[in-house]
């Protein structure tokens, strides 16, 4: 990507099987405290049901489309 | 002898260039010439006044079901709008297994808003694949039809029940590819996919399952067609939305197509936002990216009544609850019981800015007929409560056949939509026309354009208002032919005067299968619209016994 262009905030797509310890752990490097850090970014995500026992992704939130950040909102 | 010449109007190209006075004669569904023209005509129509213009383009609709009942995707064609996108949003009604058409149903009513009723009278299901569905409406268009492919029906059909579960194995992607390389092939103007929408059991649609692996191996075919990519980004939130954008930028600049997203709304509250993401959108066409988006030109207004759900109350799950899952019964037995009426009323306590504003647009009894019109604010002070309260009163006395509306709920700062539809990017889309139907009309966009932006604020030339409804929109989408109107271009042609196009009020007609009702608007204004050189609807007459509509860009593009 071009380097003129305005920052954003950091994301990324997850990866088939991704949960926020793995994610917290790949990306943050810390995933004693960095899955509640990625929970606070990641509302959209967070406040969403979990998919149902049963399912391939029981317990988990997070959908192999979201958009997940890695920081929070950048300072206006 | 021309087949059709309109005399003596204001020719209005699309191209954006200032209008001239001209006539302009058809042959065999195309124009041939435009200038001062001799000859006689099978049929002339006099544009005195007038403005004769391309036909209207609609990039964003849900005519998927209409189109099975109604070839002309009234009243759509009557506003001047002569090409339909159908299919947006990650759904289609093709492909789709006869074991899935439930399935279909259920997202179709939570998602646009379908009543069942209306697919369970109105439909013949005979039909499994996109060809199959082309055929079965191409027999009585009359208006053109350039479907999107629904990303959840490519899903539903390879993977079935785990298409909502999982994603997708390298096998069922490219099977996935080859389902879309068929729809592609039967004349599909692109594939279209959501990151937000929930089926009827508030489930994501199949689409979110998708990850970036099975998106990105659809662009690849979609480039080897060169079509368009549609995408329903997480339109609430700033930062998601401008991921999407620098997603949809990345597939447009490693596959060379054309990408779009809607909706984009601005308020007053949300300028930064909206500005941020339109810097974003620039920044993106500057590396060569091609990210279109849409901005619907209407301001929204939301009506409702508790026999259906509405998506108005899906910010409150108690409310929500009850009128998705509950019975007419239920949802009469859960406001007639006070102490879960009052925890209705305690959740509704956050909007409590808005319940006074509403205002009551119908009621089926005679006593309160004199209420029709006020607001419940009103309502509520001749009754000594409070607008919730009445609310609440009045669905019970109306056995939930009262009607509300919510009026100017947003998109409605006219500098900033304004400066949004000057934007050379931006294009006008997102009527939603054919969904919705129980909650508010998706037609009349394009007359309010003229009226209201154009007449009213001058906030855009003519010249420039028809462009972004014409060539703009053809030229993104890839529709052939159609756009403008120059010698060898298709003949879809709208007839309208400047001085009063505008949409007329907003009203109630049962007019859907299954006894089904919805809101609709009239054009104004609008004199003869005509499709592939054959007047297909006037103002004097109404629709004609014509169908000229084509499928876009067709099979053999």
């Amino acid at each position: 990507m071009s380097t003129d262009m305005n920052a954003v905030r950091r994301s990324i797509f997850p990866v088939e099987g991704d949960t926020w310890e793995r994610i917290a752990e790949r990306e943050l490097g810390d995933a004693e405290n960095g899955v509640s850090q990625l929970q606070s970014w990641n509302l959209h995500v967070f406040m969403r049901p979990a998919a149902p026992e049963g399912s391939p992704r029981a317990g988990n939130p997070i959908l192999p489309s979201d958009v997940i950040f890695l920081e929070p909102p950048l300072a206006g | 002898m021309y087949d059709l010449i309109i005399r003596n109007g204001t020719i209005v190209d699309g191209s954006g260039l200032p209008a001239f006075s001209a006539d302009l004669a058809v042959q065999d569904g195309r124009v041939v010439k435009i200038g001062r023209i001799a000859g006689d005509a099978r049929e002339t129509v006099d544009a005195t006044g007038k403005v004769v213009a391309p036909g209207f383009i609609d990039p964003h609709t849900h005519f998927d079901a209409q189109l099975l009942w109604d070839g002309y995707a009234k009243p759509a064609l009557s506003h001047g709008i002569t090409t339909i996108v159908p299919g947006n949003c990650s759904l289609s009604l093709a492909p789709l297994k006869a074991k899935h058409r439930m399935k279909l149903v259920g997202m179709f009513n939570q998602i646009e808003e379908m009543p069942y009723k209306a697919f369970e009278e109105g439909v013949e299901w005979n039909w499994e694949t996109f060809e199959e569905y082309l055929d079965r409406i191409a027999k009585g268009l009359a208006i053109n039809v350039a479907p999107l492919v629904g990303h959840s029906l490519l899903r539903l059909w390879v993977m079935e029940d785990e298409s909502m579960q999982r994603t997708a194995t390298d096998a069922e992607i490219g099977e996935m590819q080859t389902m879309l390389r068929r729809c592609l092939d039967a004349g599909a103007v692109g594939l279209s996919t959501s990151f937000v929408d929930m089926d009827e059991t508030l489930q994501p649609v199949p689409s979110r399952y998708a990850d970036t692996r099975e998106l990105d191996a659809l662009a690849s075919t979609l480039a080897d067609y060169g079509r368009v990519l549609q995408i329903v980004p997480e339109f609430y939130d700033p930062d998601l939305t401008i991921a999407r954008i620098d997603q949809l930028a990345e597939l447009s600049l490693k596959y060379g197509i054309p990408t779009t997203f809607s909706p984009l709304f601005v308020n007053g509250d949300n300028v930064a936002a909206v500005e941020r993401v339109m810097a974003r959108v620039d920044e993106q066409f500057a590396r060569g990216a091609r990210v279109w988006p849409q901005v619907q030109t209407r301001p929204i207004d939301i009506s409702f009544s508790f026999a259906v759900p509405s998506l108005l109350f899906i910010r409150f799950p108690t409310w929500y609850g009850i009128m998705r899952f509950g019975t007419h019964e239920e949802i009469v037995a859960a406001f007639s019981d006070p102490e879960r009426r009052k925890a209705l009323v305690a959740e509704a306590a956050a909007l409590d800015a808005l319940w006074p504003r509403l205002i009551l647009r119908q009621v089926a009894s005679d006593a309160n007929q004199p209420l029709v019109g006020k607001t419940l604010a009103e309502i509520a002070e001749l009754r000594q409560t409070t607008p919730v309260e009445v609310m609440i009163d009045l669905s019970l006395e109306e056995d939930l056949d009262a009607h509300f509306l919510a009026a100017d709920m947003g998109h409605n700062d006219d500098a900033r939509v304004s400066a949004l539809l000057g934007h050379p990017r931006v294009h006008v889309g997102a009527s939603d026309g054919g969904a919705h139907i129980l909650s508010f009309s998706t037609y009349g966009d394009t007359g309010y354009l003229f009226s209201h932006f154009v007449r009213e604020l001058q906030a855009i030339g003519l010249e420039a208002a028809v462009k972004k409804i014409t060539a703009d929109t053809a030229s993104i989408w890839g529709i052939p032919e159609r756009g403008l109107l120059q010698p060898g271009y298709v003949a879809d042609i709208a007839i309208f005067d400047p001085k009063t196009i505008a949409r007329g009020d907003e009203y109630y007609v049962q007019d859907v299968p299954g006894d089904g009702s919805r809101y609709v608007r009239d054009s104004i204004g609008v004199a003869s619209v005509i499709v592939g050189g054959e007047v297909a609807w006037q103002a004097a007459k109404g629709y004609a016994d014509v169908h000229r509509g084509a499928i876009l860009p067709g099979a053999s593009a």
